[in-house]
């Protein structure tokens, strides 16, 4: 510390100015738009296509299963939380006789890097647009076939980067945040 | 030797040498789909393509031998250039559905496309298609001709080492399809070799169709279960279940061949029948239980007896560490002499037929065999008892000048690749080997004992008895005397008809001593572990290492004979369906139930289990480790890939707690103590490497002579030839039938009819005639008829074979629904039967 009166900073203290710059940045978000979301009483998120969230299983147009239980997305997987078991099925089921007799995920392993959708041959394995992953029964994060198969309730269709109006619906496994894509937002980060 | 530069290395290699070899000698890597070292050379797929310099276009290597002073280049640009070409072109119409091909993961094309590959092809035509779908060729093998390279492996290895020759290519270019006729179902060997050498996912087994991916697959080196030939093989599980069998190229006897029972016939392992829980029979019914229940329920019951009437029976299927402890628990713990291998073949005529094969005298490798001028088979059904043997036969014979002689009552497969075939009359191989030697001594051999013994024997007689002409028999006889060194095969008709040793024992002395012959001899079993069986000393008259031993105990004929008469009380019988093997069943079932207490160990319930006190669950192969001695006499590990089902245990772990439960101190505790042990014991293991591994590698040779047993020197006392009675002639009138029983291709034993792939490839007995017979009956393959014999009758389908001998007729032993046995009783060597066409 120098010996030197320092006469600039007790004049800024006498007037307030750090206060008062303080208080203008206060007041100018007072004014300005929220960013925060009224989530998840009012509004909810709808992410990029490009999120990352949980998977989902995906059919052609015809409603045949793409995937051909190849395993290359188990094979892709750094944590090695894929599993799939092919069988042998004629019927129609999947788009050729090989077809997925198990296929499930352990998302709490899941990092989601995106290595499996890269993996896919057939585009089947997408990693949707659920992020709301919280739960109380462990056993819940994983997943099989029978779930990722039903399309996941933002389809691909839709291009995300919106708020959308939240509802609350309540289902057999507790009460869910629905957005509800009708309503949306625009809304620049 | 020619001396070659590669890439500028100077190598030096012998006359005609594939540049291919020579280039892989030197270290350089060529890549190839047709070439395979063991089929004729092709030069057909162009991928192994070299640059010689001074020759402007580039040459196959895999059919160009080397020239002295020749300057080859593995990899200069134009060769590159060259395989992404010839791989562009076969990706042209290739199907690339790698995601559902069953091959992906391990696929020849993939790799090389990877590696030598066009990233991209100039190809925008529309794909020719053979098919739409995969189609069905067997109950084993499915294919798809899309993704066929073309290569033609499948075709060679069908026709130039199996010997069937049912695959053939159709069509020219890249339309030339390898199928069946008419892409018809195939009526082969069904051992899906043309799978294991397809470079892609062209021919698939069935059983494994879609099921895992090659990078999901526990894997375990291990040795085929079910005959002595010794395969190597490569098990491997998903979750637990084992789904595939495979053979790899370069290792084990076998090669990168296995036959149907190898490849397919694992599936027994998962079997949901298998026994989970220990049984203890209380009031009349056997209730799970408890091991520490079972293990003190057997305490208690063997103590209460004199170890002299208590009775071991132990599969030959069972590892040398295992079948060592069974025969110390009798000998050492409960006192008993009484030890066993087999219930299919009386004991007594083992020690001459050890002696007569000179199995004492040291492993002997069959590629040695096959290098000798003459090569006589006898005894063997070979082609069936035990394929790879047969397909070894078939390679080398059809390479090289040799006199291949075989002798058996029906026909078989190998026929065709042999100079004289005899077709003689069941159980007379000891008339037949009589009256060779009686030809060989027509000008005054040196007169050795032995044919002072049968000079009484006329060779009229033999020869009438043997159903052979004397032509033939001369043909032989000078075949043998011609020749520089002979090797004979022996099969187990020996051990069902001991009779004929004798004979096998004489020749093998006429042709050492009095002709001077360098003589190989190999037995040819039909257990994986037999001769391990009796090299650890399970059997009542010699002790491990064929060490002699005090008092003879019981065989497994005599204890049955025994226990009917009350004169035993309990046994112990680990892996073998006695009431289902012994020939007399009923006799065994007898025998069985008059014991005071029966304990069995086996994976099933079989016949035998139903009728114990106790039933132990014991495991399969890909649950244990150990070692098996093959038929050559070449020790060999087998690996744990699993754990047993339940609470069943190693046969192994089973045997020591019974042990322990009356000394604590039995043991040793592992397999691998327990070798050690057996080393010791044992003179002929003492310097056996098991160091060989299933691993492929350039060193790895076909025949691992560091793994066959050393000499003995131990049968001190010499073995007794056989010096039982001679058959007993006799009337044919109602029964014109001899019925021969053995292994069929596609089974062996108890342990074969638990495989679902093996099962469903022959489900039910059937009953092979001659193709004379046949006609005379007026019935062909697959015709009903009804054969009876003395004690028993059984309706069948009949299966024609061409060429047996007329008046024999076979049934496999080991269904349980037709059980063969049931035509056998003793006294009587063999059995005869008749046969009359129903519908
Ligand atoms: S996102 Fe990554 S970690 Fe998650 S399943 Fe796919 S590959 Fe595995
Ligand atoms: S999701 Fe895609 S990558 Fe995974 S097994 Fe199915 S087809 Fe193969
Ligand atoms: S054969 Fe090989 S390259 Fe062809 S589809 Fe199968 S895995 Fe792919
Ligand atoms: S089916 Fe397989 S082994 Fe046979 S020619 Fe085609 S690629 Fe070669
Ligand atoms: S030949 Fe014998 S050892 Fe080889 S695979 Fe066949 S049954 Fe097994
Ligand atoms: S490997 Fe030489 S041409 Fe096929």
């Amino acid at each position: 510390m120098s010996g030197k009166f320092d006469i600039v900073g007790l004049v800024r203290k006498v007037i307030f100015s750090d206060f008062a710059r303080g208080l203008a940045i206060t007041l100018k978000y007072n004014v300005s738009r929220s960013i925060t979301l009224k989530y998840p009483d009012d509004e909810k998120w709808v992410p990029y296509v490009r999120f990352r969230g949980a998977h989902t299983l995906n059919r052609d147009p015809s409603g045949k299963e793409l995937c051909v239980a190849c395993e290359l997305c188990a094979k892709a997987c750094p944590t090695k939380c894929i599993t799939v078991i092919p069988e042998e099925d004629d019927t129609g089921r999947g788009i050729a006789d090989r077809v997925a007799k198990v296929w499930k995920v352990d998302l709490v392993r899941c990092m989601f890097c995106g290595f499996c959708e890269d993996a896919c041959p057939t585009r089947a394995i997408r990693l949707g647009r659920e992020y709301e992953l919280a739960c109380t029964d462990i056993s819940s994060t994983v997943r099989f076939k029978d779930a990722l198969l039903k399309p996941q309730p933002i389809h691909e269709g839709i291009a995300g980067g919106v708020v959308a109006k939240a509802r609350f619906e309540k289902t057999e496994a507790g009460i869910r945040v629905v957005a509800d894509t009708g309503i949306i937002k625009k809304r620049a980060l | 030797m020619v001396t070659v530069k590669i890439n500028g290395k100077e190598i030096t290699v012998a006359d005609n040498t594939l540049i291919l070899e020579a280039a892989r000698d030197a270290g350089c890597e060529v890549p190839t789909f047709c070439y395979q070292a063991d089929l004729m050379g092709l030069g057909s797929c162009r991928m192994c393509l070299v640059e010689i310099e001074g020759q402007k276009k580039l040459q196959p290597s895999c059919i160009t031998p080397v020239l002295h002073g020749m300057s080859i280049l593995t990899d200069s640009s134009t060769v590159t250039a060259a395989r992404a070409g010839v791989l562009e072109f076969l990706l042209a119409n290739h199907a690339m559905d790698c995601p559902v091909c069953d091959k992906a993961g391990e696929c020849e094309l993939q790799d090389m496309v990877y590696k030598y590959g066009p990233a991209k092809g100039a190809h925008a035509e529309t794909k020719f298609k053979f098919h739409e779908k995969d189609y069905v060729l067997s109950p084993v093998i499915i294919k798809n001709s899309n993704r066929c390279v073309q290569c033609t492996k499948c075709v060679r290895v069908c026709r130039e080492v199996v010997g069937v020759g049912v695959l053939g290519s159709v069509g020219r270019g890249d339309h030339q399809e390898e199928t069946s006729f008419l892409k018809g179902l195939l009526d082969c060997d069904q051992d899906g070799n043309c799978i294991e050498v397809c470079p892609v996912g062209c021919f698939m087994r069935l059983p494994y169709r879609y099921k895992a991916r090659q990078w999901d697959l526990k894997s375990a080196d291990t040795v085929c279960p079910y005959c002595a030939t010794g395969c190597r093989m490569v098990i491997e599980e998903r979750d637990g279940v084992v789904v595939r069998a495979r053979a790899q190229h370069g290792v084990g006897v076998n090669s990168e061949t296995l036959c149907s029972r190898g490849r397919f016939g694992f599936d027994f392992i998962g079997n949901a029948e298998r026994l989970t829980t220990p049984l203890v029979r209380k009031d009349g019914v056997l209730v799970p239980s408890t091991w520490e229940e079972a293990v003190a329920v057997i305490k208690e019951n063997l103590s209460a007896f004199e170890g002299s009437r208590i009775g071991g029976v132990a599969s030959p299927r069972l590892t040398n560490e295992e079948l060592y402890l069974f025969q110390k628990l009798f000998r050492e713990v409960l006192g008993s002499p009484n030890v066993d291998s087999s219930a299919r073949w009386d004991s007594s005529g083992v020690e001459a037929f050890i002696k007569a094969a000179g199995m004492n005298e040291g492993g002997v490798s069959v590629f040695d065999c096959m290098d000798s001028d003459a090569v006589f088979i006898i005894g063997s059904q070979v082609s069936e008892e035990n394929p790879v043997t047969d397909y070894i036969i078939r390679r080398i014979s059809s390479g090289r000048r040799m006199n291949l002689v075989i002798a058996s009552p029906r026909a078989m497969k190998l026929d065709s690749s042999a100079q004289t075939v005899v077709r003689h009359n069941p159980a007379t191989e000891g008339a037949l080997l009589k009256a060779i030697i009686l030809t060989l001594n027509e000008n005054k051999l040196s007169v050795s004992a032995g044919i002072n013994a049968i000079k009484e024997t006329k060779l009229t007689d033999c020869v009438a008895s043997s159903g052979v002409s004397l032509e033939v028999i001369k043909r032989i006889a000078d075949g043998l005397k011609n020749a520089e060194s002979i090797s004979i095969l022996v099969g187990t008709e020996f051990l069902r008809f001991p009779e004929g040793i004798d004979g096998l024992d004489l020749l093998k002395d006429v042709c050492r001593k009095s002709l001077g012959k360098k003589l190989r001899i190999l037995p040819l079993l039909d257990r994986c572990n037999q001769r391990g069986a009796w090299e650890m000393g399970v059997h009542p008259g010699f002790g491990t290492g064929y060490r002699a031993i005090a008092g003879r105990g019981m065989g497994t004929h005599a204890m049955l004979e025994a226990a009917t008469r009350r004169g035993l009380d309990a046994m112990y019988v680990a892996g073998v369906d006695i009431a289902s093997m012994y020939p007399d069943a009923g006799h065994a079932r007898e025998a069985l139930s008059a014991l005071k207490f029966l304990v069995v160990q086996d994976m099933f319930l079989t016949d035998t289990t139903r009728l114990a006190d106790v039933v132990l669950p014991s495991s399969a192969f890909a649950e244990k480790d150990g070692a098996f001695t093959n038929q050559e006499g070449r020790v060999q590990t087998i690996a744990r890939l699993k754990n047993p089902p339940g609470k069943a245990k190693r046969d192994g772990d089973i045997i020591r707690a019974i042990g322990q439960s009356f000394e604590r101190s039995f043991g040793p505790d592992n397999a691998s103590l327990v070798f050690d042990e057996i080393r010791r014991e044992a003179e002929m293991y003492k310097e056996v490497s098991l160091v060989f591994n299933n691993k492929r590698n350039i060193d790895n040779k076909l025949d691992n002579k560091e793994a066959l047993v050393k000499a003995s020197s131990a049968l001190a006392r010499g073995f007794s030839a056989w010096n039982g009675g001679a058959p007993s002639s006799e009337e044919t009138g109602d029964y014109p039938f001899t019925l021969m029983t053995g292994n069929h291709l596609f089974h062996s034993g108890a342990l074969s009819s638990n495989s679902a792939s093996l099962s469903g490839l022959l489900r039910a007995a059937v009953v092979e005639i001659s193709n004379e017979d046949a006609d005379e009956m007026g019935v062909k393959s697959g015709s009903l008829v009804r054969v009876k014999g003395m004690t028993h009758e059984s309706d069948m389908k009949v299966i024609v074979r061409r060429g047996s001998k007329k008046g024999v007729a076979f049934i496999a032993e080991n269904f349980a629904d037709t059980p063969v046995n049931r035509f056998f009783s003793r006294g009587r060597s063999g059995a005869r039967v008749s046969i009359t066409r129903l519908g």
